[in-house]
């Protein structure tokens, strides 16, 4: 689009459609819906003068807004780009530095692992926690691996792309982003796995945290540095000719959209870099159906409840697990109802914001009490964690679930 | 893999989806975001000053129930009748009767099927009836309503002012922020016992249609017990519930069919000029990381009119077709497109695809412009459904018709 | 037949800029004022202004006089109504369709009238306005700013009330009394009662602006005047915040001024009969359209809001008489009826800008105490108008406004806009405002990007219980037909899809069209 996302608040005809969409206006009146501090605010927005622009503070990044909107008034940029100067100008707290920086506190925890593990779940440093920092003793914080993805599959790490061997199967270059590099390898390997079986060579690009939590809290400059990091990175693959695949539905979105819509950034190689990048499931619906039917999948005869997250519907590709999950002979799917599970990134890991996410969560969180399924299954992982903790099911990604229906351990 | 590809998330997608979905082919529905159903009153209107199969065979030829065949209206609007009653939303009314509901503005609206909840408030029923707002809810007022109507001559007992219990909320609420406290069985019970006493004497009560979203015939139900009158809901200004209790229920039901729905995703038609240029293959839609195809054999392009941009006015008068740039007559200067009152016809409004008795977009010269693109709803020439009452009906019908044809298509 | 006699030493014709700087000027110096207005304050000249306070750029060189004024009046105005005022600067830019010699002569102009003008680099204009047309080869700052008229003609009007004088709202003048070549009163008629009364005054002045022909018809005087009309076109977004001019001979819609939250493109410029001519021609807004495009090309991708007209009032002597609208002089005249047309009691003024709006008064009533023999100068050019200093307005001050009161809910009717409840109700309690269109001048009610598609709603609701009178819908009917009025001329692009979204609302959801014809 020519126009920014500032300029795209002219398409808007104040219909209401977003409001009536939004997941954290429906549950709080302290938020007065996204078309209000959207495109309704932003004519009264000034480049050169500070605005008073508290209520955007509630908004969680979740992105319905956006992809509701007829008109394609970029709703959730405006937002996210609103947040981003009011933190920009009123400061950034200890708290969200800390959370934006998932891959240096991977770094740090994973070096201690046991320990950095046993101290997180310990109820009074967790309040302690609240107390000093505003991280809600009630989020559901992740536990560190012991070891990273990258050295526990350092066969598969590439500096450079190789050249093509023939016969080897088609070169992907995986994202594993920061969850699977420091909290849940396995995850990465799964994906991994699964990509070879369906005909890939996977290779592990240099690669950093992609940047959306630093976003996400208005640490817009250092999340460009992330994103300029990760572009270099990865276009040589890309010019190589190989598609960028990623099992988290957020970092996926940051590489294709975020990086350009909101950070700004411009030219051939974020384009093309973006162009390249495909969820895991969008990637195997894509190009690997054929490979996919000739295997055999295993009867799994569970009831599993599919939440798809926010950022993926964001990708505005559907929810193309949907459609591999139900060649699973014997599985039962039932679908969200919920437009988002709550978390939105690190929105619910806050003190003041915690309540919200929770009751933005309510729908799906009473649709698993009334459905009783055996497992939750959503493709984020932040999703996961906060799902797995307040609906008291075990939550998977869908991966998962499709690595064991191929009988891979 | 898809055996029909829809363009478009209003009525008239959503109800072709679910169509197509339930006949057994494999629907995608591809939208750039939702569509005007919460911008409406839940209603279907079939039209205003008569709609029976005299009446609609009297049309012209060009209006798009005479292109889609009057005829059919009784099986469409059965098919709608259980697809919604399957999803909790009972219908009241039927073709060729007038229903006729009092507006926000104390207007009437003159309708063929109406939600169960605002039925119960029509006119034609002379229960003595009173009608309340709710404090501080800024998108509807009884006594404006009762004036207007007192002026056209129906007796309204009184208007009423009730009030919202709880903490004053922080900011202006909308008529959805309304209903999801309805959905609230505590809520509504401590509700109703605040209400009771200002309506005693009142047999008939019609109030801003907030009463429950998701959990919508039971908060109804729940309160007329409680207060022990007949309780009925006038639409509001949008969001307006009853569309969106519409909307919801369609969308479930097409998700529950097997719809592959991808939202957000702006649409631009995909041709196939390898094959002679006389079918399209798909259509090509924006996503997050850039332009994805969606093959299909049949495309049906449910994209609507001006307002939600199935149709375009350009500033030099002319109007396009967003998607295919399929041909519209428009009347060339741009000041054609308009008329003077706010409140009359306007030329703009009829402007759209002119159609084959298949449903298929024509060409100028006359026959279709692809052999497997059919159209429906809001997006067709022939009517100003604002004026005429017709637009839930046109949506109905058209799409019907058009999966009928579209499907009957792939058979081939 | 007559109801009741007022005297006054005073009697003003007209609620514009100029009649109520002329009525606060004289209840400064002490006099005794009746201003009487035919409408509402803003439904005139004043109201339907492109929102420029000229720094006199414009003029150097085709209107030096008109210039200097505007220059020092900038500086005034800046001083004592700062709360009107948006010290947006101004930019004057040399585009690739200008002469690119012009800006030369234009600058030394600049330096001869005292108008202050500041070359800057052509990078850092457009770092200034990203919209801006990247090909521009020169560009100079000036002292332009943005005014808000509706604000100052409260203000203004607040101060003369203050001061002791009366302001009479919705009253006309049908006629004159004169006593041996005298005028000695007029006669006033209410226009909604229909309550006639007579006014006798010492001095009567004619500042009525387009009207100001007829008014003088009633005393059986001629004007020098020609009526010009002016369209202007809203943008619904601020595409710049900066005023732009182009840098060239002042010709139609050279100019772009950001106001309030929208950008204004003007004007057009052609001689009209009918002093309330606000037609808007289909090719008046292509021109502006495409004279926008040079200053911003990706105009044609933005939403145009809303289209008005003004009808401007400009001196024409009979030196002048064959000289089109355009190219008349844009300096004011002060004619004393007495020398001029052998009538004495009666002053018009006539032509001249709101820019220029406090020095046209100041020397209106000069000519006034000369010839009632009072010997106060003018107080106005140092005396704020308000109750305290303020700031200048910006952007942000309404959602600052809003965003503060969120503990005590403000409810907000007109949410483009940020109208509140409580707003809307004063205007309809304490300034009388008698239709919707009277509180939109109030309150900024409607004139957002949905063009009270919402709003209109929730406003006729207010209206009954408060306004007795109120029609029957509550006046909804009228102002949505006043507002398409004004957006049919732009019917294209969101701004059709726009008016279509308030068709379904009024229509589907509202049934405005069914309600008995004479309920509005």
């Amino acid at each position: 689009m020519s126009i920014g996302p500032g300029l795209t608040a002219d398409l808007c005809l104040k219909c209401n459609i977003c409001t009536s969409a939004c997941p954290v206006a429906a549950v709080t009146d302290l938020f007065p819906g996204p078309k209000a501090v959207g495109p309704q605010e932003e004519r009264f927005r000034h480049p050169r003068l500070p605005t008073p622009d508290h209520s955007v503070a509630w908004c969680s990044g979740c992105g319905v807004c956006s992809r509701v909107c007829p008109h394609g008034v970029a709703v959730t940029e405006i937002n996210v780009r609103a947040k981003g100067e009011l933190a920009r100008r009123e400061g950034i707290s200890l708290r969200d530095q800390l959370i934006a920086r998932p891959a240096l506190l991977g770094r740090f925890g994973v070096r201690f692992a046991p320990l950095a593990n046993a101290v997180l779940v310990n109820p009074i440093i967790r309040r302690g926690l609240e107390i000093s920092l505003g991280i809600s003793r009630e989020a559901p914080l992740p536990a560190f691996s012991t070891s990273t993805l990258r050295r526990r599959q350092a066969a598969h790490v590439a500096r450079v792309p190789a050249p093509v061997t023939h016969g080897e199967g088609q070169p992907v270059a995986y994202f594993h982003g920061c969850s699977a590099e420091y909290y849940e390898p396995w995850i990465g390997e799964l994906a991994i796995s699964v990509l070879e079986k369906l005909g890939c060579r996977v290779v592990l690009p240099p690669q950093g945290c992609c940047g959306l939590p630093l976003q996400s809290n208005g640490l817009f400059d250092a999340a460009r540095r992330y994103a300029r990091w990760n572009v270099q990175s990865l276009h040589p693959f890309v010019a190589a000719g190989m598609p960028i695949v990623g099992a988290s539905t957020s970092c996926t979105l940051a590489l294709k959209h975020e990086y350009q819509a909101i950070l700004g950034l411009e030219g051939v190689t974020v384009s093309e870099v973006a162009a390249a990048v495909y969820d895991v499931f969008e990637f195997i619906t894509l190009f690997k159906m054929d490979e996919l039917e000739r295997l055999r999948l295993s009867s799994i005869p569970i009831r599993a409840l599919y939440h798809p997250p926010c950022q993926l519907k964001s990708h505005a590709i559907g929810t193309p697990a949907i459609e591999v999950l139900q060649m699973i002979p014997d599985l039962e799917l039932i679908y969200s109802e919920a437009e988002c599970c709550g978390v939105a990134g690190t929105y619910g890991l806050k003190s003041e914001k915690a309540q919200v996410a929770r009751d933005v969560g309510g729908i799906l969180f009473d649709q698993a009490r009334d459905v009783s399924p055996d497992l939750i299954l959503s493709d984020s992982e932040t999703c996961r964690w906060w799902i797995e903790k307040h609906a008291g099911v075990k939550t998977l990604h869908p991966l998962q679930l499709l690595a064991q229906a191929l009988d891979i351990p | 893999m898809t055996d029909l590809l829809i363009v478009g998330q209003g009525f008239t997608g959503l109800f072709a989806a679910v169509l197509a979905a339930q006949r057994g082919a494999r629907t995608t529905l591809i939208a750039a975001g939702r569509g005007g159903l919460s911008l409406s009153h839940g209603c279907i209107d079939v039209r205003r000053g008569g709609a029976s199969p005299n009446d609609l065979r009297a049309l012209p030829a060009d209006h798009p129930y005479r292109i889609a065949d009057p005829a059919g209206l009784p099986d469409a609007l059965a098919a709608f009748h259980v697809i919604s009653a399957k999803a909790g939303l009972v219908y009241r009314g039927a073709l060729g009767e007038d229903l006729r509901l009092t507006t926000a503005l104390g207007g009437i609206h003159t309708t063929c099927l109406a939600p169960e909840s605002l039925a119960r408030g029509r006119l034609e029923d002379t229960l003595p009836t009173t009608i309340g707002d709710i404090e501080g809810y800024r998108d509807f007022s009884a006594e404006l309503a009762v004036r207007n109507l007192a002026r056209a001559g129906i007796e309204v007992v009184r208007s009423v002012s009730l009030p919202l219990i709880g903490e004053a909320p922080r900011r202006d609420l909308y008529a959805h922020d309304l209903a999801l406290r309805f959905d609230d069985p505590d809520w509504r019970t401590e509700l109703a016992r605040a209400w009771k006493p200002r309506l005693g004497g009142v047999r008939r009560l019609g109030v801003p249609a907030v009463l429950g979203l998701r959990h919508h015939p039971e908060a109804i139900d729940s309160l007329e017990e409680r207060l022990d009158l007949r309780l009925f809901e006038i639409p509001t200004l949008p969001p307006t519930v009853p569309g969106l209790r519409l909307e919801r229920a369609l969308r479930q039901t097409a998700l529950t069919a097997g719809v592959r729905l991808i939202e957000g995703a702006r649409a631009v038609g995909l041709i196939d000029g390898r094959r002679g240029g006389r079918r399209v293959s798909g259509v090509v839609a924006q996503s997050a990381g850039g332009p994805r195809s969606y093959p299909s054999p049949a495309v049906l392009l449910a994209t609507g009119g001006v307002l939600h941009g199935g149709l375009v006015a350009r500033q030099n008068g002319r109007i396009q077709e967003s998607v295919f740039d399929l041909p519209v007559t428009h009347p060339g200067a741009r000041g054609l497109l308009t008329s003077e009152s706010a409140f009359g016809s306007q030329p703009f409004a009829k402007l759209g695809l002119r159609l084959d008795r298949r449903m298929r977009p024509l060409s100028e010269s006359g026959g279709p412009f692809f052999e497997n693109l059919y159209a429906a709803g809001g997006v067709l020439a022939g009517s100003d459904r604002a004026i005429e009452g017709t637009r839930q009906g046109i949506d109905i019908l058209t799409a019907h018709r058009a999966v009928e044809c579209a499907l009957g298509e792939g058979s081939a | 037949m007559d109801a009741a006699t007022i005297s006054t030493q005073l009697l003003v014709i007209g609620g514009g800029a100029t009649g109520l700087g002329i009525a606060w000027d004289a209840c400064l110096r002490g006099l005794k004022v009746i201003l009487v207005e035919q409408g509402d304050l803003g439904q005139g000249t004043s109201g339907r202004y492109h929102g420029l306070l000229h720094s006199g750029g414009r003029y150097v060189l085709s209107d030096p006089r008109s210039a200097s004024d505007c220059a020092s009046e900038n500086v005034i105005l800046r001083r004592i109504v700062p709360q009107a005022i948006e010290d947006t600067g101004g930019l004057f830019v040399t585009t690739p369709a200008d002469p690119p010699d012009f800006a030369d002569s234009w600058i030394s102009a600049c330096a001869d009238t005292g108008v202050a003008a500041e070359e800057i680099e052509v990078e850092r204009a457009l770092t200034l306005e990203p919209l801006l047309n990247p090909r521009i080869s020169r560009a100079f700052q000036v002292g332009d700013c943005s005014l808000d008229s509706f604000d100052l003609l409260h203000w203004l009007a607040n101060a003369v009330r203050d001061s002791g004088g009366q302001v009479l709202l919705r009253n006309r003048v049908e006629a004159f009394e004169l006593s041996h070549g005298r005028v000695v009163a007029a006669s006033i008629v209410d226009v909604r009662s229909g309550l006639s009364r007579r006014i006798g005054a010492e001095m009567v002045i004619n500042s009525a602006g387009p009207w100001a022909r007829s008014v003088a018809e009633l005393a059986g005087i001629r004007l020098p005047v020609a009526l010009s009309k002016g369209s202007l076109i809203a943008m619904a977004t601020r595409l710049v915040h900066t005023v732009v001019n182009r840098c060239r001979p002042p010709q139609d819609g050279d100019v772009i001024v950001p106001v309030g939250t929208v950008a204004v493109l003007g004007t057009t410029d052609f001689e009209v009969d009918n002093p309330a001519d606000h037609s808007i021609q289909d090719w008046e807004v292509d021109r502006l359209m495409a004279e926008g495009e040079v200053l911003i090309p990706s105009l044609a991708e933005h939403r145009a809001l809303r289209a008005w007209a003004g009808v401007r009032a400009l001196y024409r002597p009979p030196k002048n008489a064959h000289e089109v609208t355009r190219d008349l002089p844009r300096a004011h005249a002060i004619l004393d009826h007495a020398a001029s047309d052998g009538c004495e009691g009666m002053i018009s003024i006539v032509g001249g800008k709101l820019a220029t709006f406090r020095l046209m008064a100041e020397g209106t009533i000069d000519l006034v105490c000369h010839k009632l023999g009072n010997t106060a100068t003018s107080r106005t050019a140092l005396q704020i108008l308000g109750p305290s200093p303020r700031q200048y307005h910006s952007l942000p001050t309404r959602l600052s406004e809003y965003e503060s009161g969120q503990t005590g809910n403000p409810s907000i009717l007109c949410e483009c806009e940020l109208a509140t409840r409580i707003g809307l109700e004063r205007s309809i309690l304490d300034d009388h405002a008698q239709t919707l269109d009277d509180s939109r001048r109030d309150v900024r009610l409607g004139m957002g990007p949905c063009q009270a598609a919402f709003c209109g709603y929730r406003a006729a609701a207010l209206a009954p219980p408060l306004d007795p009178e109120s029609p029957v819908d509550g006046g909804y009917r009228d102002f949505m037909s006043e507002r398409w009025r004004g957006v049919r001329p732009l019917a294209w692009g969101q701004t059709l899809s726009q008016f279509e979204l308030g068709r379904r609302i009024s229509l589907e959801l509202l049934g405005a069209d069914t309600l008995p014809e004479d309920s509005s």
